[in-house]
């Protein structure tokens, strides 16, 4: 009984929050609206994930289509288990969900995995952002603490305390911090008049859909903007 | 000095190597050499705090040199062993993403009393991150699955060891036994593949 409830109650939550996150869509109707609405979130879900592969540094997180992308699939779930298990239909749409899965694992693993390597610089950087302007979501920063917090207590218990005092410290000398000036391959999303490119101010219009490849930190803001994406 | 014959921060160097070299999964601790690394670096800072306070006293310029080059010889071991270390912790987060929760026996003994205790702590952080990623229903996603993109709903599996009766979600129960081959949804033998129970064949 109460497994149905929380079916029930997942399925709620998700018509509101696709609701609350569509808003400017209301025209379409119920049935419709639904079915863009996960495509909508599976798009943008797929374009931050392959930013976030592309990307040196981490990129702000994505925490409401993912949690909007997890009750999808549940939903979808419990709609499957009423196919039969040889059914055509069933076949595609379990693919479909390993896919999802996957992409969603993938996308939360490529950002643990910068946050190991750059713990104390994006901490460091949280600290000074605004509190809408964070990037990691309250579990990631969790982690984040906890887990620079490991290093350091493995570091003292083997090599520092075995240190002379004045060598100890200098702990600003271990920060790890993302090769901003990486080049990146990205795909102009629409029209960008005059990127600054290089040191002299030399200037590019990007035409939507060209291709470009350029050192991370001048398209920074045209990423986060959605203006352009990485490939 | 009592290590004329030895440079200074060969040691150090030596520890990087070997770890680097080895082929195996994570070598043992090198205690020993941790030891001498930091029992060089202690007489290196003693000689230098000796000759900085004579230099204080006599103001002799010609104990620069040496006293900038001790210097950077302690730089230089403080460097290789937090490297060391750096690299170590790297591979024993690995074995948290290959092995799950628990270390396998054998490679338990390639670590150190901390180290072990890092693995400890880095698999707590991790799970307890698993259990809220993405979602506030507290579902979760297991990250250490889906770790490659899926090719198929089914894979064909043999069996390397007498593992005993496996449940699939839809109830089914599985006689794993040696040397016997299943067709099995990916999703949910994976971890197994990993551990090296089943083994994933065309």
């Amino acid at each position: 009984m109460s497994d149905d409830e929380h079916i029930v109650d997942l399925q709620e939550n998700n018509d509101l929050s696709t609701k609350a996150a569509l808003g400017k869509d209301e025209e379409e109707d119920d049935d419709d609206m639904e079915q863009i609405t996960a495509q909508k979130v599976l798009e943008i879900l797929e374009t931050a994930w392959i930013n976030e592969m592309c990307a040196p540094e981490i990129l702000p997180d994505q925490t409401d289509m993912l949690e909007l992308m997890v009750s999808q699939v549940s939903h979808m779930e419990e709609q499957m288990k009423d196919l039969d298990k040889n059914d055509f239909r069933a076949v595609v749409h379990s693919m479909e969900l390993e896919r999802v899965r996957y992409i969603m694992a993938s996308y939360l693993r490529c950002r643990l995995q910068k946050i190991e390597t750059f713990t104390q610089h994006i901490l460091n950087q949280e600290d000074v952002r605004e509190s809408d302007d964070k990037r990691l979501s309250p579990e990631e920063t969790k982690f984040a603490r906890e887990y620079s917090s490991h290093v350091d207590e493995y570091f003292h218990k083997v090599a520092t305390q075995y240190m002379p005092n004045q060598q100890r410290g200098e702990l600003e000398q271990r920060i790890v911090a993302p090769n901003l000036m990486s080049h990146v391959f990205l795909k102009a999303n629409v029209e960008v008049p005059a990127v600054i490119v290089g040191v002299d101010d030399e200037e590019v219009d990007m035409a939507p859909g060209s291709q470009h490849i350029i050192p991370y930190q001048l398209v920074a803001d045209l990423i986060q903007n959605n203006q352009a994406q990485l490939i | 000095m009592s290590r004329a014959n030895k440079l200074f921060g060969d040691k150090a160097f030596e520890l990087l190597k070997d770890l680097e070299r080895s082929s195996q999964t994570i070598p043992a601790f090198d205690d020993d050499g941790v030891r001498q690394v930091l029992e060089e670096i202690k007489a290196i800072f003693e000689e230098n705090v000796a000759q900085a306070s004579s230099y204080n006293s006599s103001g002799d310029r010609s104990l620069w040199p040496l006293l900038n080059y001790r210097h950077a010889a302690l730089q230089r071991n403080k460097r290789c062993l937090l490297a060391y270390l750096y690299e170590r912790s790297k591979r024993i987060k690995t074995l948290r993403w290959e092995f799950g929760p628990i270390i396998p026996g054998d490679i338990k003994q390639a670590l150190c009393e901390p180290e072990v205790q890092f693995f400890n702590n880095y698999s707590k952080s991790l799970a307890a991150f698993m259990c809220n990623a993405g979602c506030s229903q507290g579902q979760g996603i297991d990250l250490t699955n889906n770790l490659h993109p899926p090719k198929s709903l089914y894979i064909e599996v043999r069996c390397m060891e007498d593992y005993g009766k496996f449940e699939l979600d839809d109830g089914e129960l599985i006689h794993l036994k040696k040397n016997s081959q299943h067709y099995l949804p990916r999703a949910q033998v994976e971890s197994l593949v990993r551990q090296g129970i089943l083994q994933h064949i065309a």
